[in-house]
């Protein structure tokens, strides 16, 4: 029944399941046999059931403003022990190096005494949180979590598209990805060696206790931090929350008192070491950032900046996440850890030098460019995809705001068969792969998650840009039975027992009754012109105003 | 020398109870550049707890919170301090080039002064003006009479804007008080390629020559400095270098680095600010 690979065409792109002469590749043996002896009435219904398993967890992405599954697609996407390797190396040490920098740009910014970066690609980073500054976390990580995008190119070298070390999101569809493919595709878990994902939360509460302040309680107390039902991650969230075995909270459910952050229970407050926050810095803390913003805690980062609380990601790591800072990250893993990158960045065009960006504008229509503090595509312009007004719209912002730019070669993401429309096709994607940081070890979980750009030649594969996913298999290296193999969809770690449940509303609270908070007034400065004497007006130069 | 003992007075009065109330208070004067303080503490009432830390600009903050039910907040700052007699430029700095200004190396260890922030972006029209100043000009000969230029445009009107007014809507009235015109000027000296920063401080407004050690009133103040050989301080609402009768609190791009007070409370409506400086000048 091999006839849904009929007709399979690969085109310029690496193809991840065949190759040049459309042989399958010996790493997708089994899952290509697998999938070959099945009709399209069965692969429809496997789908189906992926589908269904997919709306009992309850997993759904938004779009535009509505809720829809995500897709996951039936083939997975295997990458084999050897070069799971190197990615897992080069993730490492990106992270290694990531955090390196966002520690001197928050200190001593060595690395610009040492001419590495100019300042000037420090202080004109949106993402430069000087608020941030004198923070120092309890075991000096503050890219705990991490999410390294990654591409593989036309001649199958995988390279780094984006680092993501603010709030990299996805990995909760890598988990739940692994529970409906288990139960969809039993024989292909009983016959190959796929490394397991569900030691995820296990590891990042590892990491997130090991992050707390000198002098919390040998059990840290940790939090999940949520924006609340209305966030389109909301569900990683509360399945992160609950995998962990801790409270998932809003702002409201804490506050600052003296130095230290609070959650409010039914037993009374209770002290918070470590916030896991999926809140954005802008909202975090309204005395710092945001005035208006009801999402974080007021006062939190002065509890930080004490040592009293571990903010997860740290406050201002989005310097780390500029896509002109990105074209530096070769030369800071070779300032800092000494070694050569494992891992090649994409070639990038920086703007700001005047040939760069004449060639640029001269190859628009080419070339790929982005902005340089979006990511996950956001923003993003295809030269080849887009209109002549289009292309005449982003020549006036590159010249505008070359600092708010860069550009790259269109690459040809690499295709996996992706069943679409009763057959197998070729669908570009990309990969991301999750790395902890817990201080010790950068610990990068096995797999990531596989985005899938569904219409037929698209080559922005993200979620909120109508993409799907694939579950995505590390096979393991040795012999059969070496790696710990577990049905995947036994579930994660039983939740702790809650001895205390964050409530919405305590009358005897403080803050409760009403959590919006209304913006200090503040003075503006003005001179008390009518108190100032006309005669020392006029001795000073001036003429009266007044 | 002069010595100058300063009480900065805040007060808040809300419509209704506040529940709680998280701020900060850039109040502290700076001990820099030939500025000395003898003296300063603030009192905030009520308080429930204070920590003090420095920020990335170098300004001493004193962060507090208040938990406890109150209709009112009153801050106190008080400060003695000693100022350095009036600078005047040196030769290098009437020597220094827009060449020397151009200097990739020198432009990158200043680019936080060079950089346009969100407040002090200025049109067109300013950059025209700025420029038309710098023609057979140093920079530092330019930078004065670009202060000097712009202060003959805008007309000092209280009331017309409000702290969160950028450097484009004062403009755009050529009205505005001395955080406005500041914040336009510092974005012109930077237009041209001066690196320049905003100072936010107190201004003593009696006499120089006054010996009556009298309490004046004033308010708090804002000029800018800019960098030609080194930081030149000039205060462009009274159109005069600054000399012994500016205190300096903090020195960052604009205002919003370095604001006497921010902060958010919970309840309380509508609130009512009142805002005294009184200044007396002391005999070192």
């Amino acid at each position: 029944m091999a006839e849904l690979f009929e007709g399979y065409r690969r085109a310029a792109a690496w193809d991840e399941m065949f190759d040049a002469a459309v042989k399958p590749r010996r790493t997708n043996g089994p899952v290509h046999r697998t999938l070959s002896a099945l009709s399209a009435g069965e692969v429809q219904s496997r789908a189906d059931a992926l589908a269904r398993s997919y709306l009992a967890q309850g997993v759904t992405f938004d779009f535009a403003g509505e809720e829809r599954p995500f897709p996951l697609d039936v083939v997975p996407r295997v990458i084999d022990a050897v070069e799971w390797q190197t990615l897992e190396a080069g993730v490492s040490q990106r992270v290694h190096a990531l955090e390196a920098f966002l520690a001197d740009v928050y200190g001593q910014q060595q690395v610009v005494r040492d001419g590495v970066v100019p300042l000037t690609l420090i202080q004109s980073c949106s993402e430069f949180h000087r608020e941030a500054f004198g923070v120092e976390p309890a075991n000096g990580v503050r890219a705990h979590v991490s999410g390294i995008d990654l591409i593989r190119d036309e001649q199958g070298d995988f390279r780094v598209l984006e680092d993501n070390v603010r709030i990299p999101s996805g990995v909760s569809y890598v988990i739940s990805n692994r529970r409906a493919m288990a139960q969809t595709f039993p024989e292909l878990f009983s016959t190959m060696r796929i490394h397991p994902v569900d030691d995820y939360p296990r590891r990042l509460l590892q990491a997130l206790s090991a992050a707390a302040p000198t002098g919390a309680a040998a059990e840290p107390t940790v939090v999940v931090l949520t924006p609340g039902v209305y966030n389109s991650a909301y569900y990683e969230h509360s399945l992160l929350a609950r995998l962990m075995g801790v409270e998932l909270v809003e702002g409201s459910d804490l506050f600052v008192a003296s130095g230290r952050v609070w959650m409010r229970t039914t037993e009374g407050r209770r002290r918070v070491d470590v916030i896991y926050r999926r809140v954005d810095d802008e909202f975090l803390d309204p005395v710092h950032f945001r005035a208006e913003s009801v999402l974080g805690v007021p006062g939190l980062l002065n509890v930080a900046r004490q040592g009293n609380v571990t903010i997860a990601n740290g406050v201002g790591n989005g310097v780390a996440d500029d896509k002109l800072v990105y074209t530096y990250v070769p030369d800071l893993i070779r300032y800092y850890l000494a070694e050569e990158p494992v891992l090649k960045n994409v070639d990038t065009w920086r703007l700001q030098e005047p040939e760069a960006l004449e060639e640029v504008l001269d190859r628009l229509d080419e070339l790929v460019v982005k902005p340089v503090d979006g990511s996950g595509g956001k923003g993003l312009v295809v030269g080849p995809a887009a209109s002549r007004q289009e292309l005449g719209v982003l020549r006036s912002k590159l010249l505008a705001d070359p600092r708010g730019w860069i550009a790259q070669p269109v690459v040809q993401l690499s295709t996996a068969p992706t069943f679409v429309d009763g057959k197998f096709q070729p669908r570009h994607i990309d990969l991301r792969p999750f790395a902890v940081n817990d201080g010790e070890k950068v610990w990068v979980l096995p797999g990531g998650l596989t985005r899938v750009a569904l219409p037929e030649g698209q080559l922005v594969v993200n979620s909120s840009q109508g993409g799907g996913s694939k579950d995505t298999w590390v096979l393991g290296a040795g012999r059969s039975g070496l790696s710990r193999r577990r049905p995947a969809g036994s579930g994660g770690p039983a939740p702790a027992a809650r001895t205390a449940v964050p409530i919405d509303t305590n009358p005897h609270d403080l803050l409760n009754a009403d959590h919006s908070m209304h913006q200090q007034q503040q003075q503006q400065q003005q001179e008390g012109a009518a108190c100032v004497s006309a005669a020392r007006r006029a001795a000073a130069g001036g003429g009266v105003d007044a | 020398m002069s010595r100058y003992r300063v009480v900065h007075t805040s007060r808040f009065d809300y419509s209704a109870e506040v529940r709680a109330s998280y701020n900060e208070a850039r109040m502290t004067p700076a001990q820099s550049r030939g500025q000395n303080v003898l003296e300063c503490d603030i009192v905030v009432s009520p308080c429930t707890s204070r920590y003090e830390y420095t920020d990335y600009w170098g300004t001493r903050v004193t962060a507090f919170e208040v938990l406890q039910a109150h209709q009112h907040l009153e801050i106190v700052a008080h400060a003695l301090v000693d100022l350095p007699a009036a600078v005047t430029a040196s030769q290098k700095a009437q020597e220094l080039t827009w060449d020397h200004l151009r200097d990739p190396g020198l432009r990158d260890r200043l680019s936080a002064y060079l950089t346009t922030s969100p407040a002090t972006a200025v049109p067109e029209e300013v950059v025209h003006l700025a420029r038309e100043c710098t023609v057979g000009r140093s920079p530092h000969e330019a930078a004065e009479i670009i202060c000097r230029a712009l202060r003959e445009e805008m007309e000092y009107v209280p009331g017309v804007t409000t702290v969160h007014t950028p450097a484009v809507d004062a403009w755009a009235e050529r009205k505005g008080v001395c955080q406005d015109i500041a914040h336009v000027t510092v974005g012109a000296l930077r237009a041209v390629g001066i690196p320049a920063l905003y100072v936010s401080g107190y201004y003593y407004p009696g006499s120089p020559d006054d010996t009556s050690q009298a309490t004046v009133v004033g308010q708090s103040h804002a000029w800018v400095e800019w960098w030609t050989d080194r930081w030149h301080p000039f205060d462009p609402t009274n159109r005069t270098w600054v000399g012994g009768e500016h205190v300096v609190t903090a020195r960052g791009r604009e205002y919003s680095d370095v604001p006497p007070l921010k902060g958010v409370f919970a309840g309380g409506g509508s609130s009512d600010l009142t805002v005294t400086v009184e200044m007396t000048r002391e005999v070192p």
